[in-house]
């Protein structure tokens, strides 16, 4: 029965990372061998062209820099916000506190590409169209309610007599919430900030729409576009992009996984 | 307590109805970044070349100013780019290549300032092509035409001629595929709209009725080339104008309908030298199919933060010797009617355009629905439905012709 | 307590919720107001940037709509592969948690790293890569099968198979890691008593797994359902916006298409409602159903 798991475990994991490994093969392969019709799984000459190509003449440097503090942006911005907002709705008690939860429950499953058209909009009268701001702001705004709801499961585990008893040592408001409290969550922040992650760095669509102009404000999924080329799509152009895309998400998962999963855990027996 | 709550903010929000574009945000600065965009073409290098040079001229005598290139799609998605520029003065480029086609609808919605043609050499049918309402709205950059492009050395070795009628053209297509087996007797797309045109338009057809029994002529036509025998649909029915040139000059086909500026593409293909064109020629043997006057214009938009800088720099890339050397570059027939004079006396290659557009030439119908009819893909549906037997001739055409009139708004 | 100390008690959560009022209610509230009343009128290039003034339509962007046969296909086969996703993202999710569950650690690890790896990739790298290994003459898939040339985006079954593949590679690692971890929090002591019991694994899975697992798999279902039907950049980006002659087409890349290409930003507005409803309505049952679950809101 184990071995039967293992080998379907070994194989299943073997399919699912295929695609990434063929992606970062095939960004350092030559570009004669991308066009070679002979099936090779690895090269005997990786080379680094396609990612100067990517970086130097297309300048990812830039985009990856734009992707990089829109995302830090967001998840910061999302951690603190979010848990603030925990914090309200679970100590307290107050009027219209189901009304609230239940309008963050329904906000997590607006439709939000089809909000791009009033957005447009929005953001365009705000004066903020072509800025990275546009985007950081839209970001927040749609992570902000899964995270809300994520975190409050978290503040409410935690008891509150840990922080009654901080008060009455001295401690002000302030130390309770944010040297206390705010430690206390980190799994939630952990598993919330993934989620806020995944959403700023992969976001297309807000990318490309509120972006107009400013080629010095595109983000990486929708600068990766100029390699769709009217005539042969340049493969190894993309597939390096598309690597530089992948490695930051992929370490940043692999460095909180284990608290991923408990997070992950934490939220079930919620 | 809570109904009041929401009363106010009810009203409150109610002022707030849709917004119209804001006050043209355009200004005069003389330095900074001029933003230019321009069209992405197959094999585009030797276009940044001379665009290079254009910009390495122009930055020359003005040290604060760079001039920044960013590439839009030939697609449908380009019109999503052009419409963020108009929606949002503030993010709007300075200049931008835009294509003939999409005029009308860009002068409805407002988007591109006057340019004051007087004084240049532009040939009259030129200008009207960018003038809507008596006003007009860019430089013509070059002429487009399509012709059919030949591998000369297919058709010596199997002895063919080249054809002079559609029948022909089917024929002499289906007979290459046969015997050479690997290659496409003809590249055509089920996306290149401009390809299929000529076949409409020498049947009789129109645009404005693809359910006439001419217009259905000309589908059956182009689309019996997307079959097995010839460029087959599994390969063909998803291909744009764009992945023909790349076909043809890969030495994958035999035959394209490829416009004068995708000579640079052939060129720097396996079919280089080996290749020669002649008019796309009509259903009547010895006739010719009256081709798409096709052609960019370069353009100053309303509100370029940078006018005076941006018309200079429009009239530097559409000037004559700069139309002079996109010619040497990519086959960009010139507007200027010196110019392209010049040309037809040294250069045999620009013949068989210009003789196709000496036979007559058609154009898309001058309205802003014509650029919602290209982005709904109305054409390439239908062709595609056929090419792919998910319809019958007779159900795609009428089916278009309806989604024609929608757009015109009947 | 005195009486300015019970205001400032009142007020306190709300100025807690303050920073998120003040991202949510113009960033989200008011565009989801604006896309209803867009939605309302006849709003296109003209009125946008060419100083038309707009006109009300009431609900004549729905009639439109409709009545458009092309509308009620994209509506249904947007339901039928979001359904279909669904499914195959959670066969595969729940199949492999349970592999995970009785593997040994080491080939536990080499699974959940696997699945962290396609779970974190971009929407939009899974797309180019999955894109890449099935195209016609360069993919390896052809190469492998022999099969050079066959286009893997012709036919409108196929092309939903290779792009429901790749959203299925990208979304089932939540669900794997969701249900395992789900799993692993039920206390071993339960299904030790259950197998002093007599039950045989198979009957302890189905009568006392499940059971405390569905309180998760219902919210997982409703994530993938709301994921699923808002799919939008596998199919921009895998089928070039929507396959040979719209065939591939979802409600997300319509009316996108309908407002930012055709300038039909009103009947955009208007496909986007009738997305909101239906999804309203999946979150309305989301909502019942932890309810039921004894969830306290």
């Amino acid at each position: 029965m184990r071995r039967l798991a293992n080998i379907l475990a070994v194989a299943a994991a073997l399919v699912t990372a295929f695609p990434i490994y063929w992606m970062v093969l095939s960004a350092i392969k030559p570009a004669g061998e991308i066009q070679s019709l002979d099936v090779s799984l690895w090269t005997a000459n990786p080379t680094l062209d396609h990612f100067v190509r990517v970086i130097t003449g297309e300048g990812f440097g830039r985009y990856f820099l734009n992707s990089a503090m829109i995302t830090l942006a967001v998840v910061v911005l999302s951690a603190g916000v979010s848990f603030l907002a925990a914090v309200a709705l679970t100590r307290f008690k107050f009027r219209f506190r189901t009304t609230v939860l239940i309008m963050f429950l329904v906000a997590q499953m607006v439709p939000v590409e089809a909000l791009t058209i009033p957005l447009f909009f929005v953001v365009r009268d705000m004066g903020m169209l072509n800025t990275l701001w546009a985007l950081v702001a839209v970001q927040l705004a749609f992570t902000l309610p899964f995270s809300i709801w994520m975190m409050r499961g978290f503040v409410a585990a935690v008891p509150e007599a840990l922080e009654e008893a901080a008060m009455i040592d001295g401690a002000s408001r302030f130390t309770v919430l944010w040297r206390i409290l705010f430690p206390l969550v980190a799994p939630g922040l952990v598993a919330s900030s993934v989620f806020a992650f995944i959403v700023a760095w992969n976001d297309f669509v807000f990318a490309r729409t509120f972006i107009i102009s400013a080629k010095d404000n595109q983000t990486l999924p929708a600068a990766l576009l100029v390699f769709f080329k009217p005539d042969e799509n340049d493969w190894g152009g993309i597939m390096a992009a598309s690597t530089l895309m992948t490695i930051p998400v992929l370490i940043f998962f692999v460095a909180v996984q284990r608290r991923l999963i408990s997070g992950l855990g934490g939220a079930v027996k919620h | 307590m809570k109904v009041v709550y929401c009363a106010v903010a009810l009203l409150a929000l109610a002022a707030c109805a849709p917004s119209t574009a804001p006050a043209s945000g355009g200004g005069d600065e003389k330095t900074g970044t001029l933003r230019v965009w321009l069209y992405d073409e197959p094999n585009r290098a030797p276009k940044d070349k001379v665009v290079a040079e254009a910009i390495k001229e122009f930055t020359a005598s003005r040290p604060d100013v760079k001039v920044e290139v960013t590439h839009v799609p030939t697609t449908p998605a380009r019109h999503e780019k052009f419409k963020g520029a108009f929606n949002d003065p503030a993010s709007a480029p300075d200049v931008a290549e835009f294509g003939n086609t999409d005029l009308a609808e860009y002068a409805a919605a407002g988007g591109f300032a006057e340019i004051d043609l007087t004084g240049l050499d532009v040939s009259p049918e030129q200008v009207e092509s960018v003038t809507v309402d008596g006003k007009t709205y860019g430089l013509p950059w070059f002429i487009g035409v399509r012709a059919l492009y030949y591998r000369t050395d297919v058709f010596e070795e199997l002895g063919l001629k080249p054809p002079t009628s559609i029948g022909e053209l089917t024929e002499t297509a289906r007979t290459i595929r046969k015997k050479k087996p690997d290659l496409y007797g003809i590249a055509v797309g089920g996306e290149y709209t401009y390809g299929s045109l000529p076949f409409l338009w020498s049947g009789g057809g129109e645009i404005t009725s693809l359910d006439s029994p001419g217009s259905r002529k000309g589908v059956k036509a182009y689309t019996d080339l997307m079959t097995d025998e010839i460029c087959p649909p599994q390969a063909c029915a998803s291909l744009t104008g764009g992945k023909t040139v790349e076909l043809f000059a890969s030495g994958k086909a035999a035959m394209g309908i490829l416009g004068n500026f995708s000579r640079s593409a052939v060129e720097a293909g396996a079919a280089a030298g080996k290749w020669a064109v002649v008019p796309v020629p009509g259903f009547d043997k010895g006739s010719y199919a009256p081709v798409f006057a096709g052609g960019n214009n370069l353009g100053v938009m309303k509100s370029a933060k940078h006018r005076t800088l941006a018309l200079e720099f429009v009239k530097l890339l559409g000037g004559k010797a700069y139309q002079a050397k996109m010619y040497d570059a990519m086959g960009n027939i010139p507007t200027l009617t010196a110019a392209r004079e010049e040309l037809a006396a040294k250069d045999a290659f620009v013949r068989p355009f210009l003789d196709g557009v000496a036979k007559g030439t058609k154009f898309v119908p001058l309205d802003p629905a014509w650029v919602k009819i290209d982005n709904g893909k109305v054409i390439p549906t239908m062709l595609q439905k056929v090419a792919t037997k998910k319809a019958t001739v007779e159900e795609a055409t009428t089916e278009a012709a309806a989604a024609v009139k929608t757009a015109f708004g009947q | 307590m005195t009486r300015s100390k019970g205001v400032k008690r009142t007020l306190r959560p709300w100025v807690y919720l303050l920073p998120t009022a003040a991202v949510l209610i113009p960033l989200l509230a008011y565009p989801l107001y604006m896309l209803g009343l867009l939605s309302l009128f006849d709003y296109r290039q003209e009125q946008v940037s060419g100083g038309e003034p707009t006109t009300f339509l009431g609900l004549g962007n729905y009639t439109r709509l409709l009545s458009d046969g092309r509308f009620w296909e994209v509506l249904v086969q947007t339901v039928g592969f979001a359904a279909a996703l669904v499914a195959g993202t959670l066969f595969v999710g729940a199949a492999l948690a349970i592999v995970m569950d009785r593997a040994a650690p080491w080939a536990r690890t080499a699974l959940a790293l696997a699945a962290l790896a396609a779970w974190a990739a971009p929407a939009m790298t899974g797309s180019t890569v999955w894109m890449f290994l099935f195209d016609a003459d360069l993919g390896l898939v052809n190469q492998v099968l022999g099969i050079d040339g066959y286009n893997w985006f012709y036919d409108r079954w196929v092309t939903f198979g290779v792009v429901g593949a790749t959203v299925v590679w990208h979304s089932f690692p939540f669900v794997m890691v969701t249900l395992y971890a789900g799993m692993r929090a039920i206390p071993d002591e339960v299904l030790e008593a259950a197998s002093l019991d007599g039950a045989s694994p198979v009957r302890a899975f189905r009568l006392i797994v499940l059971p405390m697992l569905r309180p998760l798999v219902t919210i997982v279902v409703i994530q993938s359902i709301i994921w699923n039907f808002k799919i939008f950049t596998q199919i921009y980006i895998m089928t070039a916006g929507g396959g040979i002659a719209g065939q591939n087409t979802v409600l997300n890349v319509y009316a996108f298409q309908t407002a930012f290409g055709s300038s039909e930003y009103g009947l955009g507005a208007a496909i986007g409602v009738v997305m909101t409803l239906i999804l309203l309505v999946v979150t309305l049952v989301y909502i019942r159903a932890l309810y039921r679950s004894g969830e306290k809101l």
